[in-house]
């Protein structure tokens, strides 16, 4: 309901700059056909037109932006309450489950076990959030050290085959010759991490996910993610690595998610002089993601 | 044994619900789809006697869901349950045909203390339609009233040829002005009686479901000329349209 009320708001305003734009135009075809004799005039009202004109137009945009930042950061708000209260909720129910009635002891190892899983979850959010809130914070200094990419990349995978219940063989890594960066060694740990955990979490129950890392130019060091997910369609291959956008459509309903993740990879790449890009032949092709760090010799 | 079907895609929690209500001994069918829910409470399919509905699912929401349900004349009684607390959703839950509303995270004991109220409420209604004959004073099977009539044995209201399906609330709330008719009823009262409350609990929910009586009997609800509104004590029926 309060979605759709905004899609007609976003409606109403980009109908009424054109709509004023169009009478713009008209009115000044209108003056130059009266005025056409007028030399000097008619070049003052050019300019003075096609100032007034890009002010619309950039009005426009910048309210059309304005509207979408606000229902993205509203669903923002909402993924976070659904991640933050989920686990909450769980952990709560087997407490008070533990607490009230009679459970046998592989039932409570169990419990033990979920309750463990969903304080990750609550953990991996929270951290989330927070190191968003840092990387947003530009002033901040990075903690530079020289870090050896192949062993990062190796204990998150490693991490995450636990995390996931994966095997080695469907979450593979193939290490290309070692390189050292300098960076911030936990900025970097957590963007290699979101890069791997998304692969996993959009696979689904078919988990295939390869990681590498290769030599480009001798420059720069690559680590690679490819998975067979569900693929991306081409015009979202960017938006994916704003902040708080999240792919609209039943997938991204599916995965749970805060929208965050991809930012704070392409905000960590920026911060250390690389880039970060995603590239899928569409729906249905999977996917691959590429870090590009800049190496130390 | 009554039949509780949960509808939630967390599976932590699904499961903890699933050991927590099998424990009171009711029997417990878990899916985690809106679309595979919809396909559970199909009227061929064995009937459930409470559903515990997620918001937030893959595919169609838990709103979506329970509008369908009620549209296609299923009115099992349901608890919503999310994450998401805020006034508007509330609303939305109850405008969408939910019978109760609980916020995660929710206590254990006040779940399942309303899945059994919500139970008790689906027992005395058959108990009361079963005893029409010794309550005369009550509306029973059909009451008409205008160009109206309700028919609590279907839980339908026509109105003039249409009919409204009504949520088992919306109709223990009907039924119980119309057998107060011409009396005024204060809201305390019908929390009391018909949804069997003693705590202080508030009382606008009440509001909610006269408004939404309203929208179906009244033939301008800004302007009630059945349900009427007494200022400070709560509302009262009156059958024959006030001019």
């Amino acid at each position: 309901m309060i979605v759709a009320g905004r899609q007609k708001s976003i409606a109403f305003f980009i109908a009424l700059g054109a709509g004023l734009i169009c009478v713009i135009i008209l009115l000044y075809v209108g003056w130059v056909l009266l005025n056409w004799r007028h030399g000097i005039l008619l070049v003052l009202g050019t300019l003075l037109m096609a100032a007034i004109i890009s002010g619309v137009v950039l009005n426009t945009i910048f309210l059309v932006r304005e509207i979408r930042l606000n229902a993205q950061h509203d669903a923002f708000i909402n993924a976070v309450t659904h991640e933050l209260k989920t686990p909450i909720a769980s952990i709560r129910l087997y407490l008070e489950t533990l607490q009230t009635r009679a459970v046998d002891e592989a039932r409570r190892l169990e419990f033990y076990r979920i309750m463990v899983d969903d304080s990750e979850r609550l953990l991996g959010t929270i951290e989330q959030v927070l190191r968003t809130g840092r990387i947003g914070a530009s002033r901040r200094r990075l903690n530079l050290s020289r870090i050896d990419l192949g062993g990062v990349v190796e204990q998150c995978v490693e991490r995450l085959r636990a995390v996931h219940k994966v095997a080695p063989e469907a979450l593979a890594y193939h290490p290309g010759p070692p390189v050292t960066i300098v960076g911030d060694a936990e900025e970097v740990r957590a963007a290699v991490s979101n890069l791997i955990d998304n692969a996993v979490k959009y696979s689904g129950n078919d988990v295939k996910v390869t990681v590498e890392t290769a030599n480009v130019n001798g420059k720069y060091v690559a680590l690679r993610v490819t998975d067979h997910g569900p693929g991306i369609e081409k015009t979202e291959l960017k938006r994916i690595f704003k902040r708080f956008y999240r792919v609209p459509g039943a997938v991204a309903t599916r995965v749970k998610g805060t929208g965050l993740g991809l930012y704070i990879v392409r905000s960590v790449a920026k911060r250390h002089g690389g880039r970060a890009w995603a590239e899928s032949e569409g729906p249905g092709h999977g996917a691959t993601f590429v870090l590009q760090l800049p190496i130390v010799k | 044994m009554s039949r509780i079907l949960i509808v939630e895609d967390e599976q932590h929690l699904a499961e903890g619900l699933r050991f927590n209500l099998e424990a009171e001994g009711y029997q417990v069918q878990v899916v985690d789809t809106g679309e595979a829910a919809l396909e559970m409470v199909r009227p061929e399919a064995p009937p459930f006697d409470v559903v515990i509905l997620d918001v937030m699912l893959p595919g169609i929401d838990g709103f979506e869901v329970m509008t369908q349900m009620r549209h296609s004349g299923q009115f099992v009684p349901t608890l919503m349950l999310t994450a998401r607390g805020h006034p508007d959703d509330i609303l939305r839950g109850f405008a969408a045909g939910a019978d109760d509303y609980l916020p995660k995270p929710f206590e254990l004991a006040i779940l399942i203390a309303r899945i059994s109220g919500l139970l008790r409420r689906r027992e005395w209604l058959r108990a009361s339609m079963n005893h029409s004959a010794e309550a005369p004073a009550g509306p029973d099977e059909a009451f008409t009233f205008g160009d109206k009539s309700m028919h609590f044995d279907r839980l339908e209201l026509q109105v003039r040829g249409q009919v409204f399906p009504l949520t088992l609330m919306e109709a223990n709330v009907l039924r119980y002005l119309i057998r107060h008719q011409g009396k005024t009823v204060s809201r305390k009262a019908m929390l009391e009686e018909v949804w069997g409350l003693h705590e202080d609990t508030d009382t606008r929910a009440i509001d909610n479901f006269i408004v939404r009586l309203r929208r179906y009997i009244e033939d301008d609800p800004t302007h009630p000329r059945h349900l009427l509104t007494v200022r400070g004590v709560g509302y009262r029926f009156v059958a024959e349209s006030q001019p």
